[in-house]
């Protein structure tokens, strides 16, 4: 790992004016655990490392059956992992994070960091795109709100701008008629990229779906919305043959490449054996 | 019941007291408490640390070297190139008797041959300067075609990548093995098959990179901790391309962190180490990098294997011939052995009297594969027991009793031309088919849904040592104190096996004393006596049969001393649990310390046995059942349970032994389902260097394992009976699975890895011909 | 530049004068000369790393050692009760066959510790899932699911737990 500067600012303002100041040279590190990583493999070049750990008021967590999830940029993975809010609500974010990395990653990493480093295979992105989430985001003392599909541009890009740091996250709560599900394509049940991620989150009552999400990661340069294959679904009783038109769309929607961990077309057909099967567990089907 | 509670349960009929208990693993306790130093761990006072700089091409002549601005780098301390290294052509396999070695490499040479070989090393004062100069140092190349397919390579157009004269890029001549009379085989057969086999590149991937620490004294004598399964041919073959005697060098490896047979060549890293250490005059370290590890490393050889066989209509195999070809990559390291080994294993497992087979090797410009667990045999005999269940259905057999029929006997010729000792695959076999209820398996119903389940059976056998490839020698030294406790001082590494708990079970045994009172002494070359390193699932037939032969010179000495004490015969007496006492008859007794310490002012007697022990050969037996459940929508396919079965002669230890095939089993899962090391054929650069995409399978992925370990042709030439068990695991475990696939979905493949995307291609293909 | 980070590691106060750019890992095997804790792949990858910081099981290798400024750190070394006496893990390892070249036995250790900390009862699933992240290439896990079982039976016979 190169040397680099190292700052531990006290307060959002000082530390969104510092990174303001450093500009694209300057890495916020939270979790650390994607960050470490490209700096050891000078997959990414950081001469000024800014820990956001000390400034208060990120760690944050609140769950209400009204108002939803909310959670600060400082909270892990684990954290979201074991709560019985998250479990007993989102379990595709449950899912999701369950199967990121291992236990002892999960300790340190972050949920934000996790979205923020926006990789196309990050698990938790479907989850909380399916589920509407919006990103806050704290700038030179005011603070924005940015859904969560909207906020990639790229592999590894956002709408971020140097100044911004990502406050917290938050989404609407379940409904009585709401079912989610994610399910993650890998060659291990753990300790893998995802090759393919596929998060629904839906509205449905007597097998007719009114609302649905879809969200497919590791398929398309961002996490991607598949919303002709949600506008299939939207409003209609879900049966088997739907279920394989929905399949098919999804895999017309995605637009994978291929690299050592999997080919396109296998890529391609996973989208769609993995949307029909997420529907059917958001539906309750056992997973 | 758990696994070691069956083991004990087979194994109770016996009357040895510390033979086949698991007793405590001695070398473990350092292990688990963090205390075992590995040579990553040594720390010297003044240490510098070094990098080695890898080339980013292939196959190229190295036109210029500037190292000018690592040179000028704070902290650097030297910078060595292929200008300033010995140029010595060395062998990458060191073994000192096989005839088949190849020298083929220098330290440093004006020419790469693979993607990430050395071309350059810096010593600094910290592992990061040493990075940042790596960086500093710009090499010109001139570039040359890259061969990366077994193909390109042995077109005898294409351009040599070593001049050794052989054409056709040639590791060493072709392998030829004849019996009988293959043509007349031929013609008597009722049904004949003919495939070829395609073989991944999986890697061994031990969990310690390779490391080693040099230090230099003012005599000019170097120490050197390594990471190594054979610190007698680290010394000679630094010795040798150092050109110092070997008095002038000692090699320490107190505890590994696994090395699977990768870990008997040496990685450039151990002669730049020992350069930049004598350059700076200062202790160096160099450690690779877990990419390093994979880049510079050993992998398996890939390859292909056309086999053809006749078989008769009531199951008889009349013909078997075969085409082996070996990849490689870019040095020849265990080529030869491999080639030999492997391409001879097919005169055996199931009889044939007319065979006729061909290996060959060839270099190629992509990773080196050297020796890995298995060596040839896990590629030979994949392809054979795969064929071998294609014929039983094809000749209305069940796969296990066709397998049964045709199983080497008591008294058949072994690969090594020696016969056969016992009915181990017969009795395998049996018992695995006993064990799973595998007839009741086999008739149960297959309902189409989306997850099929189906079941297979792999069978091996397999040497224990390199004979005749290699004239082993195993060396010991048994010393018994005057207190009776015993210093066992061995060669025998310790590669993480639990060797030397076997060792020390077997010279107490042998000496009548309690398994805790014997100690071991090992892992410097300065003490033990000679070793030719732990490989090739020898270290207890080998290096415990010394041993034993040096523990029994002890008994005899002991005896001889005790006797007039006794007022008895040599011959009369016994040692058991750390008394000497009179076998026939008489209660009369003496504490080994009152036999053999000082007494009434006379210091107490000497007693050193020496054991040495050249073996030839033995054969242990495995087969397996494997349980599969295939995705048919997704092409993945999981190990729901192994059930392996290994004769191995005589255990000494059972838990030690169940860990070897379960270990093994996890490899050889990875090799069959998941784990491929891939390079860019455009390039030769690595793909998958990493554990993220280098995909073994880990906690979650491995099933449960039922480990049953029986004693039925103990082999004489071992420590009272006992063969190897190392390597067999991971040979049979692979036909088990592919069988297994083939159970639950009906389509055969024909190599490995079979991926989930191959899976599932093959079911379209399967789909559409049968809808046509 | 270095930097003190003062730290309690394994009970004992500990400061250390570190390099920015150095990893926790890093810094006990150097600077604190605890060469217990292992490097396996450095990127987080394989566990031999795992140590316990502040009650939760991480890799050393993926926190800086400016990071650990006030935290309790507890490695392999410290596990031991006295030091001729192993900890309930270590001794069942040994019993069990769970450690075989060793290299991962103290990662493997520490997240057992984690787990069993957590759970003292858990099911073979649950040992799976929480050694997900500590690679062995020797055992094939039979021997260290073996292992963590006995010992969280003992622990919970002995009322420890």
């Amino acid at each position: 790992m190169k040397p680099f500067e190292y700052y531990e600012p006290a307060t959002l303002a000082e530390a969104s004016e510092l990174l303001r100041r450093l500009g694209k040279d300057a890495s916020i590190i939270a979790g650390g655990t994607d960050l470490l990583v490209e700096l050891k493999e000078d997959l990414r070049s950081a001469h000024h490392i800014v820990n956001i750990k000390k400034i208060p008021g990120l760690t944050d967590f609140a769950y209400d059956p009204a108002n939803g999830l909310r959670f600060g940029a400082l909270v892990t993975v684990r954290e979201i992992e074991t709560s019985p809010a998250v479990n007993g609500n989102y379990p595709n974010l449950a899912k999701a994070v369950s199967l990121l990395g291992s236990i002892q990653v999960r300790n340190r990493a972050t949920v934000v960091g996790n979205i923020c480093r926006a990789s196309p295979s990050a698990d938790t992105i479907p989850p909380l795109i399916a589920d509407g989430a919006s990103l806050s985001v704290y700038s030179g003392g005011t603070e924005r709100s940015i859904p969560l599909d909207e906020f990639f541009t790229g592999p590894g890009r956002t709408v971020l701008v140097p100044g911004d740091i990502v406050t917290g996250i938050s989404m609407p709560a379940p409904r009585p008629t709401s079912g989610r599900a994610y399910i993650k394509h890998g060659r291990r049940k753990a300790m893998e990229l995802a090759t393919v991620g596929v998060a629904v989150s839906m509205e449905h009552v007597a097998g007719q779906c009114s609302d649905i999400r879809i969200a497919l990661g590791a398929v398309a340069p961002t996490v991607i919305r598949a919303r002709r294959t949600e506008d299939l679904l939207r409003g209609r009783m879900i049966d088997a043959a739907l279920l394989a038109e929905a399949a098919e769309s999804a895999m017309q929607e995605a637009t994978p490449i291929g690299n050592v961990r999997a080919s396109a077309a296998y890529r391609r057909d996973m989208v769609g054996v993995l949307t029909r099967r997420a529907i059917g567990y958001a539906m309750g089907g056992v997973q | 019941m758990n696994t070691h509670e069956r083991i004990d349960r087979d194994l109770s009929e016996r009357d040895f007291t510390v033979v086949g208990k698991s007793v405590k693993r001695s070398d473990t306790l350092e292990k688990v408490t963090g205390a075992a130093r590995y040579a990553g761990d040594v720390a010297l006072p003044g240490m510098l640390y070094a990098k080695m700089k890898r080339s980013n091409i292939a196959h190229a002549r190295i036109k210029s070297i500037d190292t000018s601005k690592a040179l000028a780098l704070q902290g650097v301390k030297a910078v060595l190139t292929h200008q300033d290294v010995p140029r010595v052509l060395h062998a990458g396999s060191p073994h000192p008797r096989s005839a088949s070695v190849t020298k083929d490499q220098y330290i440093l040479d004006e020419r790469v041959r693979y993607w990430g070989e050395g071309v350059a090393a810096v010593a600094a004062v910290s592992e990061e300067i040493a990075e940042r100069a790596v960086a500093l140092i710009e090499v010109e190349y001139d570039p040359l075609p890259g061969l990366f397919t077994i193909e390109a390579a042995s077109d005898p157009a294409a351009p040599p990548i070593h001049e050794n004269g052989l054409g056709q890029n040639y590791v060493l001549p072709p392998v030829f093995v004849t019996r009988g009379d293959v043509d007349k085989g031929f013609g008597e057969a009722d049904l004949v098959i003919e495939r070829e086999y395609d073989l991944g590149r999986p890697t061994p991937a031990y969990m310690e990179p390779n490391v080693c620490v040099s230090q230099w004294d003012g005599n000019g004598k170097l120490t050197m901790w390594t990471s190594t399964q054979s610190a007698f041919m680290v010394r000679g073959t630094l010795a040798e391309v150092l050109g110092v005697p070997l008095n002038k060098v000692r090699v320490i490896v107190d505890h590994m962190g696994g090395g699977f047979g990768a870990k008997q060549d040496l990685f450039q890293n151990e002669f730049l180490c020992a350069l930049l250490a004598r350059r700076t005059g200062r202790p160096v370290k160099m450690e690779f990098s877990r990419k390093e590890t994979f880049v510079g490393g050993r992998s398996r050889h890939p390859g292909k294997i056309w086999l053809k066989q006749g078989f008769t209509r009531d199951g008889r195999i009349v013909a078997r011939e075969a085409r082996v070809t070996f990849n490689s990559g870019a040095y020849g390291s265990h080529g030869p052995g491999v080639t030999n080994v492997g391409t001879a294993a097919l005169t055996s497992l199931y009889r044939c009297e007319n065979v006729r087979l061909e290996g060959r090797c060839i270099y190629t410009n992509s990773p080196i594969a050297g020796a890995f667990r298995g060596y040839g045999v896990v590629q030979t005999y994949y392809a054979l027991d795969l064929m071998m269940d294609e014929a039983a259905e094809k000749l209305g057999f069940d796969p296990a009793e066709f397998k049964l029929m045709n199983a080497v006997r008591e008294g058949d010729m072994a690969p090594s031309g020696h016969p056969i000792v016992g009915h181990g695959l017969v009795d395998c076999i049996r018992r695995v088919m006993e064990e799973t209820n595998w007839h009741e398996l086999r008739r149960r119903e297959k309902p189409e849904t989306v997850k099929r389940r189906g079941i297979g059976i792999g069978c091996e056998m397999h040497g224990s040592s390199a004979y005749p490839g290699i004239k082993e020698q195993g060396n010991a030294i048994v010393k018994m104190n005057e207190d009776g406790t015993v210093t066992l001082i061995t060669g025998t590494a310790g590669l993480g096996t639990g060797a030397h708990t076997a060792l020390s079970q077997i010279v107490a045994e042998e000496l009548g004393v309690p398994f805790e009172a014997v100690s071991v002494v090992q892992g410097d070359t300065d003490i033990v006596p000679w070793d030719i390193g732990a490989f090739a699932s020898h270290t207890t037939y080998l290096g415990g049969r010394a041993a034993q032969l040096a523990a029994a010179d002890v008994r005899r000495q002991v005896l001889e001393h005790a006797a007039p004490l006794l007022k008895a015969e040599p011959g009369d007496l016994a040692i058991r649990d750390g008394f000497v006492v009179v076998a026939n008859g008489s209660n009369q007794s003496l504490r080994l310390s009152e036999a053999v310490g000082p007494q009434r002012g006379m210091p107490a007697v000497q007693l050193v046995g020496v054991g040495t022990y050249m073996p030839t050969k033995s054969y242990s037996f495995a087969a397996h059942f494997a349980e599969v459940e295939v995705d048919t929508e997704t092409g993945e396919v999981a190990v729901l349970e192994v059930v392996p079965v290994h004769e191995i002669g005589r255990v000494i230890h059972p838990i030690a032994a169940a860990g070897q095939i379960e270990g093994g089993i996890q490899q050889g899962i990875g090799h069959t389902l998941s784990e491929d090391y891939v390079i860019d054929l455009t390039d030769g650069r690595s793909l998958n260097p990493s554990f993220v995409d280098y995909k073994m399978p880990l906690s979650m992925d491995m099933p449960s394992i039922r480990t049953i370990i029986i004693e039925t042709a103990p082999d004489p030439g071992g420590p009272y009976g006992a063969k190897g068990v190392g390597e067999d695991p991971i040979i049979a475990i692979g036909p088990a699975i592919a069988n297994a696939i083939y159970d639950a979905i009906g389509v055969r493949f024909h190599h490995y890895p079979i991926t989930p995307e191959q899976v599932l291609n093959a079911l379209k293909t399967k789909a559409n011909e049968t809808r046509q | 530049m270095n930097r003190l980070v003062s730290m309690t590691v394994n009970g004992e106060p500990c400061e250390l004068s570190v390099a920015l750019n150095r990893t926790l890992l890093d810094a006990l095997r150097n600077e604190g000369s605890l060469t217990g804790t292992k490097k396996g792949c450095d990127v987080g990858d394989c566990g031999a790393c795992t140590v316990i910081m502040d009650g939760r099981p991480v890799n050393a290798c993926l926190v800086l050692a400016a990071e650990a400024e006030g935290a309790a750190i507890e490695t392999i070394e410290g596990l031991q009760p006295a030091y001729d006496k192993p900890h309930a893990l270590q001794q069942k390892f040994m019993e069990f066959g769970g450690a075989q070249c060793g290299f991962c036995t103290p990662g493997i250790i520490m997240m057992a510790k984690a787990l069993l900390d957590e759970n003292p009862d858990p099911s073979e699933d649950e040992i799976r899932f929480a050694l997900a992240g500590n690679i062995c290439r020797c055992t094939g896990y039979t021997k260290i699911i073996d292992a963590v079982r006995a010992t969280a039976e003992e622990l919970r016979r002995a009322g420890t737990l």
